[in-house]
């Protein structure tokens, strides 16, 4: 705990600060070189010694990345792609959610379990009977080509985290509500949802990283350029026998820089909500 | 809450089950079914008259400068043939992955693309499991004889031809002229003098690295390790694609050397992680004296930009050889072959946009505008093409090996080379056990019918 | 059957219901009928998109690893019922190489992220100044494409122009070859995914240590206890559930280990960093041998969901908690 009797300087160089400068420097050296890297021209990207810093400060790589490869269409179909599955996990995952966390449902336990075998099964092995399936309904090269397996796949996983938190809220407040005559739906929006954010965040960030790095059905399914999303357009980058790290980096600064503005402006709900559990106490 | 295993539990647990295995028995039985019928003996469509239709090409981007090989090429295509319109389709850059998602696409039956552009050590691989079309009946024997030799026999499975070949690379050997000049150092043109020159260079601090090339455990080092073998004299696979041959005196003596450059400090330790990408690096940008390299070097490292300081500092030329063996030393064919998709609804255009990828010019257009090796033998004898860039000049004298693509488990085939060449590299296995592994590997994957 | 009415029971019975249940056994056995019922409604479109979209590829994938296949033109083609792929796949030294090598990998790479990302968390929880700072900061590796960070790991472990190289040489450790020996090649590839994952453990780990009441750690002061005695009697037993949930995830991804190797090392050198995610693939997209790669895929699926069993089973025990 906080050691009361520490002053002056002794307040800032403390233990925490410390830790969480280590923390921060541990972070931020990659990235920082990723981009720095981003920021060379091409040819120093390659240089030998390294320049820690570029000099000069060039833009090449990006316009590389977005012109010569369509980048902006990628980052607009990723963005697509993992919104909508994400919402629809959150959606369906915490109507199922709920249910298989405060319903007395017998066999729910077994279902639980055939969830997790299927979210843990390995992508590989069933991406060629994926595409035949979504060849014959000709869904292939479209949006919903990765929302609907994304979302199928995600689901069982964000079930779990939400059964899990919504568990853990106590039953007087819905005992109350049921009382009162609110339906299910109403009572889990108005009463369960708001205690449980913290679960609702957590899963929709998982589900959100995974629809965004997702690389293999991607690759498989939507190989029109229309339909591209970002894993798939990087593995594009360069030619056989070069990787163009420069480029690379360009694009992964833009495509990083949504999600960092994002938890940025939503950053007070967001630690207002991981602490709202607090309350309780 | 107690896990209820009641029998609703159990019987709900069977119905899944159930529907599982509902659906393996039927896509079993639909699988052979699904696709519309494209067998080897497709309809016999009169070579190069089709005139109209949509076609999609599926190509790996094949240089990183503007303007796109490929959009040129379909422009002039479809200049000549306006009523055909192509439409690229970008494939990933790294081959495997490429492959990867070919095989998804055709084995689940998709008719696009219709054409690909698809690595030199396919063909076997996919015309055995049906994921290319025969080519043989739908040009005449001309058609493949225009080639360079040994092109066509690469793309044969089973006496079919499932690839027309679209452009080649070749390895060379590049070396810094101004440094050999500085230490009065000749060209090496056998493998040892090379050894010796390179190692002599870092004894020396003129250069960090002496002679680098691919040595990371991937499909490189196999064919670096061909171009040795094949200087030597000796061959991986036997004519029936039988018996591995490459544990012989031939193979000690590449094997030997290939250790002892390491050894004797002409190549780094590091060379296990080079790929091309690392080695064309470390040669560009001045640490390296020679390098073994496919012929996209020679632009590379003649372009300030790639980046590269050896600008004008450059020299290419045939491999070296062994004393007492055939002279020059063999290189290792790479390259792209054009294949057409099985289910492709439109076989008979893809054959007229073959044709014209094949034809002189269109090749012309490869090898002049962006230095790529011609296919087609008379183009790649032309004075323009050999003007263009000392590579091309010298092509017509390099001796050829193919890696032992010709049997369907190629790809463990090159593995079993490959990894175990690298742990001799690592220093984790004597050249002589590197080579019997290899050998006893390779058997195992020619012999058996899977495996893992 | 009956109704549910609010007519008094017959016979009158102990109420053993909670407030707002209906007060008879009988009806309380209807209300919980019907509460299932609603269960099973609220789950309904989850479970069904999850049915319909996975069922069929995972029933084929299992299928193909019970059966000679083979690729064809026209699709593949699934012949008898057959467990050589399985034998082909335990005999492979590949594979037990493989295997070993993820649960290695699986292990210390989730136990260092794991105490990592607590340590993360509970500095971020005493942070006042600058915490929605550090927690977007956090994020940006977390979401770095898969690929990306592998590629960023590859720039810094370059041997020629690679960062890492030039800080090596300079503090006098030479040049060593990082990707292409095997225990350096391994510390390499868990480096990486270390440096990418541990904020996911730290903001689980976060959003559970914030549930724990204040008056919990006040209390112990008042007792005399402090520091890390707070920590380990106070935080640590009510972090657990957290902490394994975190763990859990950790695993099962962990487990699919795939995209690292895969820009990395390729598997290399030789096998020692291919895990079995890479050995399905290279089975089934390299060599087409979709048998054995398919038994591959199926045979860890299933070794996963006993070690998450087991798992479960063991906390249940010990911790007495829900998970």
């Amino acid at each position: 705990m906080r050691n009361r009797s520490r002053h002056g300087w002794h307040r800032v160089v403390n233990g925490v600060n410390l830790a969480a400068l280590l923390v921060f420097l541990f972070i931020t050296l990659p990235l920082y070189w990723m981009i720095a890297s981003a920021f060379k021209t091409p040819a120093n990207v390659g240089a030998s010694p390294p320049q820690y810093f570029p000099h000069p400060i060039s833009t090449q790589n990006f316009s590389v990345a977005f012109s010569q490869n369509t980048f902006g269409r990628y980052i607009i179909n990723s963005v697509v792609v993992a919104v909508v599955a994400t919402v629809l996990v959150l959606l369906l995952g915490t109507l199922a959610g709920y249910a298989m966390g405060r319903l007395p449902m017998r066999g729910k336990f077994t279902v639980l379990v055939v969830l997790l075998m299927i979210s843990v099964f390995p992508a590989i092995a069933v991406v060629v009977p994926l595409y035949a399936l979504l060849r014959d309904i000709g869904w292939l090269n479209s949006y919903q080509a990765l929302i609907i397996p994304y979302t199928a796949f995600y689901l069982p996983f964000a079930i779990w985290i939400l059964r899990n938190y919504f568990m853990a809220i106590p039953h007087e407040m819905e005992e109350s509500a049921r009382i009162d005559g609110a339906s299910p739906l109403r009572t889990i929006w108005s009463i369960i949802l708001p205690q449980a954010w913290p679960g609702l965040f957590t899963a929709g960030i998982f589900t959100f990283t995974a629809c965004w790095t997702e690389f293999l059905m991607a690759l498989s399914f939507n190989v029109s350029n229309n339909y591209r999303t970002i894993p798939v357009g990087v593995a594009l980058f360069g030619s056989q026998f070069t990787v163009p790290y420069g480029t690379l980096f360009a694009a992964s600064v833009v495509a990083v820089v949504p999600i960092g503005i994002l938890v940025f402006i939503f950053r007070r709900s967001v630690v207002s909500g991981l602490t709202a559990g607090a309350v309780k106490g | 809450m107690k896990v209820v295993a009641s029998m609703r539990g159990r019987s709900r647990l069977m119905l899944i089950a159930a529907m599982g295995v509902a659906a393996l028995t039927a896509s079993a039985c639909s699988s052979n079914t699904s696709s519309p019928a494209a067998s080897g003996t497709a309809t016999h469509a009169p070579s190069g008259s089709a005139t109209s239709g949509n076609i999609t090409w599926w190509a790996s981007p094949i240089t990183t400068t503007s303007p796109d090989p490929r959009t040129v090429l379909i422009s002039a295509f479809e200049k000549a043939y306006p009523n055909i319109h192509v439409n690229l389709q970008s494939a990933p850059t790294d081959t495997d992955t490429n492959r990867a998602s070919l095989i998804t696409t055709i084995s689940g039956g998709a008719t696009s693309p219709d054409v690909f552009m698809g690595d030199v050590i396919w063909p076997a691989q996919f015309g055995h499991s049906g994921l290319a079309q025969p080519l043989s009946s739908y040009f005449p024997s001309s058609y493949w004889n225009s080639f360079a030799p040994g092109l066509v026999q690469g793309a044969t499975y089973k006496g079919q031809v499932y690839g027309a070949p679209f452009f080649e690379d070749q390895g060379f050997l590049y070396y810094r002229k101004d440094l050999l000049a500085k230490e009065h150092m000749a060209v090496p043109t056998t493998w040892p003098q090379l050894e010796t020159e390179a190692a002599a260079l870092v004894h020396k601090g003129v250069v960090k690295y002496g002679y680098v090339w691919q040595g990371a455990s991937y499909e490189g080092l196999t064919c670096n390790f061909m171009e040795y073998l094949g200087s030597a004299g000796g061959t991986a696979l036997n004519s029936g694609l039988t018996q591995a041959t490459l544990n012989s005196p031939a193979g000690l003596e590449a094997a030997n050397f290939m250790h002892s450059l390491i050894t004797s400090g002409a190549t780094p330790g590091a060379v296990t992680t080079f790929q091309e990408a690392q080695s064309m690096s470390a040669f560009a940008t001045g640490q390296a004296a020679f390098l073994r390299n496919w012929d996209y070097g020679w632009s590379y490292s003649q372009t300030a930009s790639s980046p590269s300081s050896v600008v004008g500092k450059v020299g290419v030329t045939p491999l070296p050889s062994f004393p007492g063996q055939a002279s020059p030393g063999t290189s290792n064919i790479g390259g792209w072959n054009l294949y057409i998709n099985p289910h492709s609804k439109n076989i008979a255009a893809d054959v007229t946009f073959i044709k014209w990828m094949t034809s002189p010019a269109a090749q012309t257009i490869l090898g002049t505008q962006f230095s790529e090796i011609p296919t087609v033998q008379s183009v790649r004898q032309s004075a323009a093409v050999k003007a263009k860039n000392p590579v091309l000049a010298i092509v017509g004298d390099t001796r050829l090996i193919p890696r032992p693509a010709q049997t369907p488990a190629y790809a463990k085939v090159s593995q079993a080379i490959y990894t175990n060449i690298n742990s001799m590299l690592a220093g984790s296995a004597s050249p002589s056990s590197a080579l019997s592994a290899a050998s006893s590997q390779i058997n195992s994957a020619v012999g058996s019918s899977s495996g893992l | 059957m009956s109704t549910p009415s609010v007519a008094p029971a017959p016979g009158g019975g102990v109420d053993v219901s909670g407030p707002g249940e209906p007060s008879t056994p009988r009806r309380h056995d209807v209300f919980r009928r019907q509460q299932a019922r609603l269960g099973w409604g609220l789950s309904a479109p989850a479970l069904i998109l999850i049915a319909a979209v996975t069922l069929f590829p995972i029933g084929y994938a299992i299928a193909m690893s019970v059966s000679n296949v083979s690729a064809t033109g026209s699709g593949f083609s699934l012949s008898g019922l057959t467990g050589s792929n399985y034998s082909i796949m335990f005999h492979a030294p590949q594979w037990r190489y493989a295997l070993f090598f993820t649960i290695f990998y699986t292990v210390v790479t989730v136990a260092v992220e794991v105490a990592l990302g607590t340590a993360v968390a509970l500095v971020l929880e005493r942070l006042t100044v600058g915490r929605g700072w550090m927690m977007a900061l956090l994020l940006i590796p977390w979401s770095l494409i898969t690929v990306v960070n592998a590629t960023l790991w590859a720039y810094i472990y370059n041997p020629t122009y690679g960062v890492l190289d030039t800080i090596f040489s300079h503090i006098g450790l030479g040049s060593p070859v990082i990707l292409g020996t095997r225990v350096p090649a391994i510390i390499a590839l868990m480096v990486a995914d270390i440096w990418k994952t541990t904020p996911f453990v730290a903001i689980i780990v976060l959003a559970g240590l914030v549930m724990i009441p204040r008056d919990y750690y006040e209390a112990a002061e008042v007792d005399g206890a402090s520091g890390w005695t707070a920590f380990w009697r106070i935080t640590f037993p009510l972090l657990r559930p957290t902490i394994a949930l975190a763990v859990l995830f950790r695993v099962l991804q962990a487990f699919g280990l795939f995209d690292l190797p895969f820009v990395l090392t390729q598997g290399g050198p030789g096998y020692s960093t291919q895990p079995l995610a890479i050995l399905a693939y290279n089975a089934m997209f390299r060599d087409l041998d979709f048998g054995p790669g398919a038994a591959v895929a199926t045979s860890t699926a299933l070794l996963v969901v006993i070690g998450c069993l087991v798992f479960l089973k063991v906390f249940r025990a010990q911790a007495g908690t829900e998970v």
